[in-house]
């Protein structure tokens, strides 16, 4: 065992493996524990140390022991707030740091390389973009290539990359089958959510919020349009509607909380009247760990699987019943015309008229004056909105911090800020008024890519907005957005338009490819980039249930159980057929000849009677050595078989004497034995 | 022709009591025409069986005693001037003999050692910018005491691979040093005769290189092979200069054995003799090395295709 232990700690795999768990482990850094990242890279430093004789020991039994209970006691204590997935997968990266410090003999190696896999499998919960995919595929390969390097560790790296590399090729053909037809299954488990994740929109906005999300380019969704897709300026995805204002937050309303709890209870949703044209198309969410799903103005799921899963609010906000823990995929059916047709409720008209007693005095002021002025609500609403036009407010992502009476210091003080301070600044204007007006936040227009048959639009964060939705009795609600007065530019060319002069878009990561539009060739990598991620997401990660389904009924025609089980048939022959196909020639070069197979045939009957043989015994002294042991009857056919055996491998075949056996009357001969031997082996039970 | 060579085995080991096995390695290692190294404490009967084999085979014989003031000269030879012929002549020294017994090989100095392993290795000897051919057969074979003892040169590793064996005697055992001690065995050892002319066992050293073998006992000597070079085990693995010694010495064992084709059994029986010392351990834990050569062959499943 010492020789095997002193051979274990030379060899190149057990470095691979330690790169392997290092690189694993810290994609993973989102999830993991920070000491437990520490532990890792101490297991690294002890394997480095010893790969490069720093130093001759591992750590003994006894410490390891003792640093394994220690870190289980860590781990349930901080694991409690962790939730059970992530506790386990933090478990598993401190097992195998754990295992990698400890590792002595062959067992702990495969033991090691198995909790790997399973950890890079565990990588895919949490990351599954186009370039984690690859990582996690390179991790894969390089596991199996520290696993040839165990096996044989002086074959040279080079040689042993190309043959794992080459095997990997050979049984990708066998994984697309398998991914393509093998039952997609719903997580067994409920992804619980990470605090570090919360990215998208935020439940709430103080004016200040929005900035620091316009500086990702991150992508928030896509969506896929069959037929017209709407221009630019019209695209405003809603996503959260505010109603509760404090005079600094703007929130989701407690009562619409408390009421969307209890339609769920009673399994109820508000059904609005559509009317009027409509937009089909299907969105693919990126995770945000939230609820909140995207539609362009008032949107109902469309499609069976979408409306199943989707909650329709009576603010008009989709919402998911499961949180988008991965991407997310949905139906939608847009009616921009049916705003303006939905009741108006008692309580909508209570919630979105309500404005804190206190603060902003400057704005009650005017308004006060203003509606003296102007009795008329079309009038009133024309005045607020001339106050953005005629002075100079100014569109930046860079405003002044006003943290008492923001409103107040907005208007009238320093006249510059982004979206939520003018939709902020105009909601609470109006419902001072007497006007209900609410705050909806999402994206707003994002970039169209159109290919042959179908057009998609990528929404990034930097596209996140806000706007007013305000209600009047003759034309229903009514959407303003005031960031399109004071900047036309922002809502009919984008952000980075609106943003050109300014040089504040993006200023954060002055490498982000959304950056650099005006270099051609850069753009057209950041398309193509674009273009290959919502392939991505639409074929790999959108494979589900219903794709698989139509790709069955596409090859099938019509889905009978005959016909299914027969394509399950045609797709287990060609998976043994491709794996023939490579075992085949492997089987045929390591098959032995017949005189090697009826020699270890016997040796095997006689080994399953605890002969013992040492490996490494040769013919004739295993041949005494049966004769020592067994009787006559087991040691006498063994004979005969060794002779034989030794007369066709080892004796020149050339020799031609009369009363020379030739091959074949010797294989004859060797069968006989091994038949007599079997025989008596077996009366010998 | 093996019925004489095995009488002349038969013949050692009657002065030689009870190292049958060790005489048959010696033998081998003359068949196979390699010098053999033969290491023991003093007093082990190195000398006596070099004696009793040169008897045996008919050889010429001559021993060389080194000393560490043991000049090359005083082994090869030296040319005298003769005054009645009025020019030199070269007395021919100890190893212009068929078979010459290096005694304590390695308390000559280093410069002695290298012309006695220099005349093994070529055959011939240069003196005085003149080149002489040593006599046909030429064996050396050299005695030397474990190399811990006091007074030694050690031999370095280069001129271990000159010899094809290496072997050790070893006590022998009580039945046998018994018998010794009743017979008289030294007068024993002044009858022997010739078993062989020096024709016939170069006739047999020839035939035992035309022992059969075959290829998976090839691929059995090149499995070892591999392995010692592969393993991280061995600090000097064996050399293809290692190779063939392994196949020639292990063909005259199995001419020695009656056999005209090789078995595993032949490579395992001379393997010790002909590769512990050219291996050397790369661990520097004596305690787990109890032979390096049987770790080899047990590393390796000679049936295996």
């Amino acid at each position: 065992m010492k020789q095997v232990s002193q051979a274990l700690t030379k060899n190149s795999s057990l470095i691979l493996i330690t790169i392997e768990l290092i690189l694993v482990s810290f994609s993973l850094f989102e999830s993991v524990l920070t000491w437990i990242l520490l532990i890792v890279a101490c297991a690294a430093v002890i394997r480095g140390a010893i790969h490069f004789n720093f130093h001759k020991h591992l750590p003994s039994i006894r410490t390891l022991n003792l640093l394994a209970i220690l870190s289980a006691l860590g781990l349930i204590y901080s694991g409690m707030s962790l939730g059970l997935l992530i506790g386990m997968v933090n478990l598993l990266v401190l097992a195998c740091a754990l295992k990698l410090m400890q590792v002595r003999t062959q067992k702990d190696i495969y033991q090691l390389i198995i909790s790997l896999f399973f950890l890079i499998g565990c990588g895919f919960i949490f990351n599954q973009s186009i370039v984690y995919s690859l990582f996690y595929c390179a991790m894969c390969l390089l596991l199996l290539l520290s696993l040839a390097c165990h096996h044989a560790p002086n074959i040279r790296l080079k040689s042993q990359f190309k043959r794992v590399f080459t095997l990997s090729l050979q049984a990708a053909p066998i994984g697309i089958l398998l991914f393509l037809v093998l039952p997609q299954l719903p997580p067994l488990w409920q992804t619980p959510k990470s605090k570090s994740m919360e990215t998208g929109l935020a439940e709430q906005i103080t004016p200040g919020d929005i900035a620091s999300l316009s500086q990702s380019s991150e992508l928030a969704f896509r969506a896929t349009f069959i037929g017209t897709v709407p221009v630019s300026s019209e695209r405003y995805w809603r996503a959260i509607v505010m109603e509760d204002f404090d005079g600094k937050t703007w929130k989701i309303h407690p009562y619409r909380k408390q009421l969307r709890n209890q339609q769920l209870r009673a399994n109820q949703e508000f059904q609005p009247k559509l009317t009027g044209t409509y937009w089909d198309y299907q969105v693919i969410a990126e995770p945000t760990h939230q609820n909140w799903l995207f539609g362009l103005d008032l949107a109902t799921p469309n499609g069976n699987a979408s409306q199943v899963e989707i909650f329709q609010s009576n603010e008009f906000q989709l919402i998911s019943h499961q949180k988008l823990v991965s991407q997310y995929q949905y139906k939608v059916r847009s009616y921009p015309q049916a705003l303006s047709t939905q009741p108006f409720s008692q309580l909508d008209q209570q919630l979105n008229l309500s404005v804190p007693k206190n603060g902003n005095p400057l704005t009650r002021q005017w308004i006060n004056e203003l509606r003296t002025q102007y009795a008329d609500n079309q009038e009133f609403i024309q005045a607020v909105l001339a106050h953005f036009t005629t002075n100079s407010f100014i569109y930046t992502l860079k405003p002044a911090l006003m943290y008492s009476d923001p409103i107040d210091k907005f208007l009238f003080e320093n006249q510059a800020g982004f979206c939520s301070h003018y939709a902020s600044a105009l909601a609470f204007s109006l419902r001072l008024g007497g006007i209900p007006a609410r705050i909806v936040t999402g994206y707003q227009g994002g970039e169209l890519a159109t290919d042959a048959q179908t057009s998609y639009i990528s929404v990034y964060q930097y596209d996140a907005h806000a706007w007013v939705e305000i209600w009047q009795p003759n034309s229903g609600w009514l959407r303003i957005d005031p960031t399109a007065l004071v900047s036309p530019d922002r809502i009919n060319l984008g952000l980075r338009e609106a943003m050109a002069e300014e040089g504040s878009f993006l200023s954060d990561s002055p490498f982000a490819l959304a950056r650099m539009i005006d270099v051609a060739w850069l753009n057209n990598i950041r398309l193509l980039l674009a273009d290959m991620d919502y392939n991505w997401s639409r074929w790999i990660l959108g494979f589900n249930k219903q794709h698989q389904q139509e790709l069955f009924k596409s090859i099938l025609g019509k889905l009978t159980p005959d016909r299914m089980s027969l394509l399950g048939l045609g797709i287990t022959t060609i998976i043994t057929l491709l794996l023939t196909l490579f075992f085949i020639p492997h089987w045929l070069e390591n098959r032995l000849d017949k005189t090697q197979r009826y020699y270890q045939q016997a040796i095997k009957l006689l080994n399953n009677k605890q002969l013992g043989r040492k490996n490494w015994q040769g013919p004739i002294e295993l041949a005494n050595q049966v004769n020592q042991r067994y009787s006559v009857e087991i040691a006498e056919p063994f004979a005969t078989l060794t002779k034989l055996y030794v007369r066709l491998v080892y004796q020149s075949s050339n020799i031609t004497t009369q009363g020379q056996l030739n091959d074949k009357q010797c294989h004859k001969m060797m069968r006989k034995a091994l038949a007599q031997l079997k025989a008596e082996l077996a009366r010998l039970n | 022709m093996q019925i004489q060579l095995n009488q002349a085995i038969e013949k050692t080991c009657q002065v030689l009591i009870g190292k049958q096995q060790q005489v048959k390695l010696a033998l081998t290692c003359l068949l196979a025409n390699g010098h053999l190294l033969i290491e023991d404490l003093p007093g082990m009967g190195k000398t006596t069986l070099s004696h009793t084999l040169a008897k045996v085979l008919g050889l010429q014989y001559s021993r060389i005693q080194f000393t560490s003031d043991l000049l090359p000269a005083d082994m090869l030879g030296i040319s005298i001037f003769d005054n009645k012929e009025q020019n030199f002549r070269f007395h021919p020294g100890p190893i212009f003999n068929q078979l010459v017994l290096a005694d304590e090989i390695n308390r000559a100095s280093p410069k002695t050692q290298s012309a006695l392993l220099e005349a093994m290795e070529e055959g011939q000897v240069s003196l005085d910018g003149e080149t002489r051919a040593l006599p046909s057969p030429f064996f050396v074979i050299g005695t030397q005491n474990p190399s811990h003892q006091s007074g030694t040169y050690p031999l370095p590793e280069s001129q271990l691979d000159r010899f094809l064996m290496r072997i050790q005697l070893g006590y022998p055992d009580v039945e046998a040093e018994k018998l010794m001690l009743k017979n008289q065995i030294s007068s024993l050892e002044h009858q022997i005769q010739p078993i062989m002319s020096v024709e016939q066992f170069q006739q047999a050293q020839t035939l035992a290189q035309q022992v059969h073998s075959s290829e998976p006992l090839v691929d059995y000597i090149l499995r070892l092979v591999t392995f010692s070079r592969e393993s991280q085990q061995f600090a000097n693995p064996l050399s293809p200069r290692a190779t063939k010694a392994i196949l020639a010495a292990a063909k005259a064992w199995a001419y020695l054995s009656n056999r005209d084709y090789l078995i595993p059994e032949d490579i395992q029986a001379i393997l010790p003799a002909v590769a512990e010392h050219r291996l050397r351990s790369a661990s520097s834990d004596f305690s787990l090395t109890g032979s390096l050569s049987q770790l080899l062959l047990e590393s390796i499943d000679p049936i295996a295709a």
